[in-house]
């Protein structure tokens, strides 16, 4: 029986900016934003979207007078990726053996 | 690998699992290649004992005791080393996991080194040279090993070598070694780290 893909994280734009997470302790939105190309706008509804989710957490500060978005993973945002992950090669492998 | 249709992400559509897969994958090496540090510090360091141990030896070869002193000059180190970190973090979009780790084990470096100093200096401990490079050797080959940066590896191999060949050489003469050292150990690897940092950073332009 295949697992059902996480709908939150089997989106484009949201799967890259978990991707993105997973990789480090934790980023500036501004910095997510030049990696996944995608547009302020779009990027903050994805990053509110998978903070309500529990995936991320966010921390709005100053940095030299500016305000400053940090985003990180949560635990329960590894352990959703690492299922995702999981379910996809479980598909792919079914794929291939057919 | 696969293409993805729509580099911008700002479409929902949904995706394929291997499309899923490779996104994933593009992403983790996006970081990956986005990872460069600059080698001021390496750099910085290296030099300045390099400086200090050849100035040693000199002190001891025509016995100007007075020399010794140019050690008082990492003090000015330390002070351009805060600096340049607190610049570097700020300019910095994102923290990766290994930098708390490596900031951990050089502070601790430097911390125990400021001790082995004041406990050398105050029980006049013979080769006490040979305990520096031993300790200089730590930081420089867990930083080597978890950054997976071969000059490191071997520099930090190298000041360990060093440590033992002290141990059989007349103490003014271990200066020397820890010229070697630190040239070995940082200046060399600095050198290299600068010139990609360099590179990664006109690539970016």
């Amino acid at each position: 029986m295949f697992k059902e893909l996480d709908p939150i994280l089997h989106s484009q734009l949201r799967l890259a900016i978990m991707s993105l997470l997973i990789s480090v302790k934790e980023a500036e939105f501004t910095f997510i934003k030049e990696k996944t190309n995608a547009t302020a706008g779009n990027l903050s509804v994805q990053v509110q979207k998978l903070k309500e989710a529990g995936y991320i957490d966010v921390t709005k500060e100053f940095k030299d007078n500016y305000p400053n978005t940090t985003c990180h993973i949560t635990q329960q945002g590894i352990k959703a990726f690492e299922e995702y992950v999981k379910a996809l090669q479980e598909y792919l492998k079914v794929g291939q053996s057919r | 690998m696969l293409i993805l249709k729509n580099s911008n992400m700002e479409d929902e559509t949904p995706l394929s699992e291997q499309e899923s897969l490779a996104l994933i994958a593009r992403m983790i090496n996006k970081v990956k290649c986005d990872y460069e540090e600059s080698g001021l510090s390496t750099l910085l360091w290296g030099g300045v004992i390099t400086f200090c141990s050849i100035v040693s030896f000199i002190a001891f070869e025509i016995d100007k005791p007075w020399l010794y002193n140019v050690w008082d000059l990492t003090i000015l180190a330390v002070i351009i080393q805060v600096i340049v970190v607190i610049r570097e973090n700020r300019r910095k979009k994102y923290r990766s996991h290994s930098d708390a780790i490596m900031g951990g084990i050089w502070i601790s470096f430097g911390t125990s080194m400021f001790l082995i100093s004041f406990y050398a200096s105050k029980f006049q401990i013979p080769h006490a040279n040979a305990l520096y490079l031993i300790v200089y050797g730590i930081p420089t080959f867990a930083t080597g090993l978890s950054r997976g940066f071969k000059p490191m590896i071997y520099g930090g191999l190298a000041c360990w070598a060093l440590a033992i060949a002290s141990m059989y050489t007349q103490d003014g003469y271990t200066f020397l070694y820890s010229a070697v050292a630190a040239q070995v150990a940082w200046f060399i690897p600095g050198l290299i780290l600068r010139k990609r940092y360099q590179k990664a950073k006109s690539g970016n332009v």
